[in-house]
């Protein structure tokens, strides 16, 4: 069964009981997970906040009042690199790789014999930025031109200009910081727009990718991350992340917000989007993260020039299970 | 030299080009500052650079030469502080019948990764000599191992350059290395060089007084006498074993002295030089009670002597004659230990009467490769010695710092391995440094140099350790670990499994 992107979904209670079924068996892995909440503006399946006060965010519609709290709690041990966000840091040089693996595989930068002798440098836009993990480090390759990140988080943010300051590699000129959410973000195009652990925070996750999409150049790229929906990811982000070792404040997971490759599959099947990436990644221990990229996708084509679409689903998982999983992923594409 | 580099640091590295217009520069900053009265540091505002690596010897100049020649990180800013005189270093040349009396045995995976940073080419080749064979007995037992490439065939996955398959090592002198790290770094070009400079203190940066200014209050400040002030992303130490570096870090080195001295020299040994020519060579090592003595080969008759012994021992050889400390050196490979005990007594009043005397006594190996060919002079001024010790730093890493090499470890030299597990720290930080730049990491915190310590910790433990033991193991006369070690060298011997893997880790085979 696929859900569809605005299908309204979710037997909630369905999912529950299949989560406790899967107690039992935590190894388990993916099966067939749960409806998802990929749904239209109405409705609302987060249970609010219980004692964060919500965040006013003017006609900031994808913005969570309660994600935004949470992320506040993680803002002053955001750069601790043996932190909350360790996973972050850990990440973050596969999506280098992954945005590097896109990049090299649209036609317009392989198959242009005539391009000329060195690629023009690129303008980034980095959405939920977060403490700039992400938007730091592209502001370092000698590839980029510029970056642009933006939240909706003051708070983060603060976070993030201060740590800027501490390489003066990061000038203002190269790295700019906006607080604003998508809605409130003055129209511009970027190279590339990444969206990297953010989908799975905000309301209405269709219309936010709508609206991002219209952020890219044509022939650019829209680059996103986040949690798959699996058996795995919901032991280790929910009950042993935020219950058992509690590196992250309880709440900053929903997990039934998280997104399943094939629903992101649906969602862009057919619009001016053309490609799909794929990206398993796992946890060895504590302290290191492998990564694989294991092929773009077509899927659907447009006359009209859109960008391109990639998307890295994480499934948390240990090396022997991560290995495995990427081989039976591979036979079955 | 350093005017080479220095010019051609110059487009790159313009504040920093030369002395002279560093003091100027400097002037004219002091003199700012006390027209503008600003309230932070009334020190000049210091140069940045992505890496300032303290120490120009083997591992700091491999690491400089490894940077630049990398194409990832060849456009990094990077200054190199050195107390010595480099020009001097550069410029070193001998006469090709005499050789310093400091040699290291570089292994494959060594002189590979030299190669591939293209300075091998700059090494005077003629001065480098391959062994294939090594002979190593116990001077108690007799039990002995040989490593003889031809018959024990492994190589050592990668550790080829060209034809040179099947070497155990590559013995050469430390001078040669380092002249010829500069030659190529002279050739890349790039590096700010400080040299004959040194540092004076190391402190923290300031933070900029306004809003958005950088903030370097963790970016360590590299102060050199003079005046100099070099503030970097990532300071390297390999700045030897009293490292001021790891100090400033606060990082603890951890260990013990031997007790026991280096005693170094340079041997001609019997034939002449053009007999040697096409011959594959034999390293020898004889563990005696008071420590190991090792003999390895030098182009054409020559060799070069480490022999590790009491502090009153070395004292005494170094005090010899000629005649008499060649007479003790032949003894050491050829006569029982009680003789050995009779010659550095104060009753032996001739070495060289006495050695001929007891060699006459005492009855030599069928195998004429089992002993090295006997020394029949020692090249004037070669005697030294240096006092042994065993150090293993807590961490090699911090926030903005890394050590590589002897600031990090220092090794007893009975393996051999000191230079050695200095050129594998720094083709490990090499590439962590690559991947970080490569995926904008910030190269300088402490998550970036995480796989260096992850990699290379382990590894020079574990060869710390057993270099360690086996010092130790040796070092008795009688009792039951006699016994243990010669059934220890016999039965490595017989081996064949266990002999290819200790092969493979002197070969540098397996990640030393
Ligand atoms: C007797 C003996 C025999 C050995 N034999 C072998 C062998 O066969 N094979 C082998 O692999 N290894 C051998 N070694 C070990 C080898 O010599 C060392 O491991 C090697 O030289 C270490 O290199 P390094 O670059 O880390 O440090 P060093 O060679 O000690 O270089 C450190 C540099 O830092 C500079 N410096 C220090 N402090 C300051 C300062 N404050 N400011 C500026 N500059 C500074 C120094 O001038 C020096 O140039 C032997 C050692 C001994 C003692
Ligand atoms: C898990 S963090 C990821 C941070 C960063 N992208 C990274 O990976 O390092 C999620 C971030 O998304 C931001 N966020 C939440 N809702 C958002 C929304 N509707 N629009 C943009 N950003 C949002 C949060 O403030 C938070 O900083």
């Amino acid at each position: 069964m696929r859900p569809s992107l605005r299908q309204t979904p979710t037997l909630l209670r369905r999912a529950a009981a299949a989560r406790n079924a899967c107690l039992a068996t935590t190894t388990t892995i993916e099966a067939s997970a749960p409806a998802t909440r990929w749904q239209s503006s109405s409705s609302n399946n987060t249970t609010p906040p219980h004692n964060t006060p919500p965040q006013p965010h003017p006609n900031s519609s994808s913005v969570n009042a309660a994600e935004i709290s949470h992320f506040n709690a993680l803002a002053a041990t955001w750069w601790d690199a043996h932190g909350s966000s360790r996973a972050l840091h850990l990440m973050n040089p596969l999506r280098h790789d992954f945005i590097n693996a896109c990049r090299s595989s649209s036609p317009t930068s392989s198959s242009t014999t005539t391009a000329p002798p060195s690629d023009p440098k690129l303008r980034y836009l980095d959405i939920g930025c977060g403490g700039g993990i992400f938007a730091e480090s592209a502001t370092r390759l000698p590839t980029t031109l510029s970056v642009t990140a933006v939240d909706p988080s003051t708070t983060i943010l603060a976070v993030a200009r201060a740590h800027a300051r501490k390489d003066p590699a990061l000038t203002p000129q190269k790295l700019q910081y906006i607080n604003a959410s998508i809605e409130t973000l003055p129209q511009d195009q970027f190279d590339v727009v990444s969206l990297f652990e953010v989908i799975e925070h905000v309301d209405q996750p269709a219309d936010f990718l709508d609206r991002a999409e219209a952020f890219v150049k044509p022939g650019g790229w829209l680059v996103l991350s986040t949690i798959a929906r699996t058996w795995t990811s919901w032991f280790t982000t929910n009950l042993v992340a935020e219950d058992i070792v509690g590196i992250v404040p309880k709440g900053t997971h929903d997990w039934y917000k998280y997104i399943n490759e094939h629903e992101m599959r649906a969602h862009f099947e057919g619009r001016s989007v053309r490609r799909l990436g794929i990206t398993f990644l796992g946890f060895s221990g504590w302290c290191r993260c492998i990564g694989m990229v294991l092929g773009l996708y077509d899927i659907g084509r447009n006359s009209n020039g859109g960008c391109w679409m990639a998307f890295i689903t994480h499934y948390y998982q240990s090396t022997k299970a991560y290995t495995y999983r990427a081989a039976r992923y591979a036979t079955l594409t | 030299m350093e005017s080479i580099i220095r010019r051609r640091a110059a487009a790159y590295v313009c504040r920093s080009c030369t002395r002279q217009s560093q003091r100027k520069l400097l002037q004219q900053q002091q003199q700012q500052q006390r027209q503008q009265r600003t309230y932070s540091s009334a020190a000049p505002r210091p140069d940045i650079y992505d890496v300032v690596c303290v120490g120009g010897g083997p591992a700091g100049l491999s690491l400089l030469a490894a940077l630049r020649s990398n194409p990832v990180t060849s456009h990094l800013r990077i200054a190199l502080v050195e107390a010595q005189d480099l020009s001097k270093t550069k410029s070193w040349a001998l006469p090709p019948t005499q050789f310093s009396n400091r040699c290291s045995s570089l292994t494959p995976s060594s002189a590979l990764f030299l190669d591939k940073m293209g300075a091998w080419a700059h090494l005077d080749r003629a001065r480098v000599q391959p062994y294939h064979e090594m002979q190593v007995w116990d001077g108690v037992t007799d039990a002995r191992i040989e490593f003889d490439w031809a018959r024990d065939a492994i190589t050592p996955a990668g550790a080829r350059i060209g034809t040179h398959q099947q070497i155990i090592a590559y013995m050469t002198e430390n001078l040669n290395l380092t002249s010829g790290l500069l030659k190529r770094l002279d050739q890349l070009g790039g590096v700010a060089v400080f040299d004959s400079a040194k540092v004076e203190h190391i402190s923290f940066g300031a933070e900029s007084e306004t809003e958005d200014g950088p903030d370097l209050r963790e970016w360590p400040v590299v102060h050199l006498a003079g005046g100099a002030q070099l503030s970097a992303r990532l300071l390297v130490g390999a700045d030897g074993a009293n490292s001021p570096v790891r100090a400033f870090a606060g990082i603890e080195a951890r260990g013990w002295d031997y007790g026991r001295h280096g005693v170094v020299a340079t041997l001609e040994l019997e034939g002449h030089a053009d007999s040697w020519e096409n011959q594959t060579k034999v390293a020898y090592q004889r563990f005696l009670p008071t420590g190991p003595v090792a003999m390895l080969p030098m182009p054409g008759n020559h060799a070069t002597l480490v022999w590790s012994t009491t502090p009153e021992n070395a004292a005494l050889l170094k005090s010899l004659s000629p005649t008499d400390f060649i007479a003790m050196v032949n003894a050491a490979f050829r006569l029982s230990v009680t003789d050995l005990a009779f010659m550095h007594s104060p009753a032996c009043t001739s070495q060289a009467d006495e050695y001929a005397w007891r060699l006459g006594h005492t009855s030599s190996p069928s195998n004429h490769k089992a002993l090295p060919q006997p020394a029949t002079a020692v090249q004037p001024g070669t005697v030294a010695s240096f006092p042994l010790k065993m150090r293993h730093a807590d961490t090699y890493i911090g926030e903005r710092v890394a050590l590589v090499g002897d600031a990090a470890h220092t090794i007893h030299p009975l393996a051999g391995q000191g230079l050695n597990q200095g050129q594998g720290d720094v083709q490990s930080l090499v590439r962590t440094i690559e991947f970080a730049v490569g995926h904008g990491q910030d190269l300088g915190v402490r998550m970036s140099l995480e796989p260096y310590l992850a990699e290379r910790y382990a590894a020079n433990h574990v060869l710390l350790g057993v270099c360690d033991k086996i010092h130790k193991l040796y070092s008795v006369e009688n009792g039951p670990l006699v016994g243990v070690r010669s059934l220890g060298l016999s039965a490595v011997n017989g081996l064949g499994g266990l002999k290819r893997f200790i092969m493979g880790r002197a070969a540098g085979g397996v990640g030393v």
